[in-house]
């Protein structure tokens, strides 16, 4: 109000000095200005720099009224004109400065709210978090728990298979001990009746070699009566003279002969379950293979004669032995005629195991 | 006592004329003042007024005007010479007003610009 009032004394004291001369443009300028400056925020803002440029406007009016075109009055009009001007540029500023602070200010309560936000959202981020790790723990636990009854309920099932398996275990050992020992007993009873057996037998083979020895002891005086007899390391060993048997070179059984074997063959029942050995000998004349052939020929002619009389044929053996195993002397005729023989070898009985 | 009157009146006749005397030889002899000025300029310089267009076009002027009184001064145009002087000094002062608002200026554009990207960067 004040301003537009000052403008218009102003104007009014311009109107006056114009009707008297032209203001100089100094103090033309000065006045725009000046109210350029007045309805800008210098008047707000900076007051006392508005006030200032008013001062020197007065100062070049007045002086324009005193002297109108003197270096004065412009030069004061400048000043004004100055003045004004600092006056808007400092009213900039102030505003300027006004923006500054508000603009601070806002930044430092925007970074008050973000600071808070980021306190909050700390916050709300630690509580998430210890939520999120107490939940965690109680599914942690949870699962602990799941796995504990598991294993408890696997344990118990396993205890019971175990329990179970142990009974059917225990039954099956029992039955099979039970079945052992029937084994067993049936086993021992075998044994034992193998065992009566084996003795049985034992002493039934001593028996029978006791009746054996006893027969053939016997027979070996039944034959000594016949023919001679001796005991050998072969067995017994009957020896039947070549002239009582055959005739010479021949391998036919003389009558005679036939007597003597029918006198052995009733002694030989003795030894009935004994082998023996027919071996017919020559002596020394004639070739070998020929008294070879002869002493087979009487060995298989008496075997025969023995087998036609009852004895076993698959005990009887025949060898003929040559002239290789001479009793006597080949060289007298005595000696010759011991040589031709048939010997029966009735071998020793093997003793049963006891 | 109408002498003692006349004396007192004869001491203040002669202590004025003395006074007007030392006046005229004063402005006839007194320096140029042009401290308010070349202070003002080198304010004007220091708050950077020489890298600012407008501060440096008035900080021209407050020179020229600075020489100009100089000159008026030399010549003997003392009355002149103070009148220039004041414009010297109008314009140096208006040229720091002008470095500072221009500062004053960047600064809050940054700030407001500050303020928009961290609005920006945190909506």
């Amino acid at each position: 109000m004040k301003t537009k009032q000052f403008l218009i004394i102003i104007t009014f004291i311009a109107f006056l000095a114009g009707c008297a001369t032209v203001a100089p443009n100094e103090l033309v300028n000065a006045r725009l200005a000046y109210q350029r400056a007045s309805e800008g925020p210098a008047a707000q803002l900076v007051p006392a720099e508005l006030h200032k440029a008013k001062e020197a406007l007065v100062l070049a009016e007045q002086s324009f009224l005193k002297d109108s075109d003197s270096y004065k009055t412009k030069d004061l009009a400048y000043v004004a004109q100055r003045k004004s001007e600092q006056a808007v540029a400092l009213g900039a500023m102030a505003a300027d400065k006004e923006s500054k602070d508000k603009a601070n200010a806002d930044f430092q309560k925007k970074q008050a709210a973000i600071v808070k936000q980021g306190k909050q959202d700390l916050i709300d981020s630690e509580k998430r978090a210890a939520d999120a790790q107490a939940q965690a723990e109680l599914d942690k636990q949870a699962a602990l728990k799941a796995v504990k009854d598991k294993a408890d309920a696997d344990f118990q099932k396993q205890q019971a298979e175990i329990v179970k398996q142990g009974k059917q275990d225990l039954i099956d050992s029992e039955k099979r001990t039970a079945e052992a020992k029937a084994e067993l007993d049936k086993q021992a009873a075998a044994q034992a009746e193998l065992d009566k057996q084996q003795a049985e037998i034992t002493k039934q083979g001593k028996q029978d070699l006791i009746d054996s020895e006893k027969r053939t002891a016997e027979a070996k005086a039944e034959l000594a009566k016949i023919a001679a007899v001796k005991e050998e390391e072969r067995g017994l060993v009957v020896t039947l003279s070549g002239s009582v048997l055959f005739r010479s070179a021949q391998s036919t059984l003389l009558p005679s002969a036939q007597v003597k074997l029918d006198q052995v063959a009733k002694a030989l029942p003795a030894v009935r379950a004994r082998n023996l050995i027919v071996e017919g000998h020559t002596d020394s004349r004639g070739s070998e293979s020929y008294n070879q052939g002869l002493s087979q020929r009487r060995a298989d002619a008496v075997r025969d004669y023995l087998v036609q009389r009852g004895y076993p044929a698959d005990r009887i053996q025949t060898r003929g032995m040559s002239e290789g195993s001479p009793i006597a002397d080949n060289a007298s005729p005595e000696g010759r005629a011991n040589n031709r023989r048939v010997e029966i070898v009735i071998e020793r009985m093997q003793p049963s195991n006891p | 006592m109408r002498h003692v009157f006349k004396f007192k009146i004869g001491i203040m006749m002669l202590a004025t004329t003395v006074a007007v005397a030392a006046i005229i030889a004063g402005c006839s002899t007194a320096p140029l003042r042009t401290e308010a000025s070349t202070s003002g300029i080198r304010a004007a310089e220091e708050v950077g007024a020489a890298e600012i267009p407008q501060a440096s076009l008035h900080l021209q002027l407050a020179k020229e005007e600075l020489e100009l009184a100089k000159g008026l001064a030399a010549k003997g145009e003392k009355k002149k010479a103070a009148s220039m002087l004041l414009r010297a000094e109008a314009d140096a002062e208006l040229a720091v007003a002008l470095s500072r608002g221009d500062a004053e200026k960047s600064e809050a554009q940054s700030a407001v610009e500050r303020v928009r990207q961290l609005r920006q960067d945190n909506p």
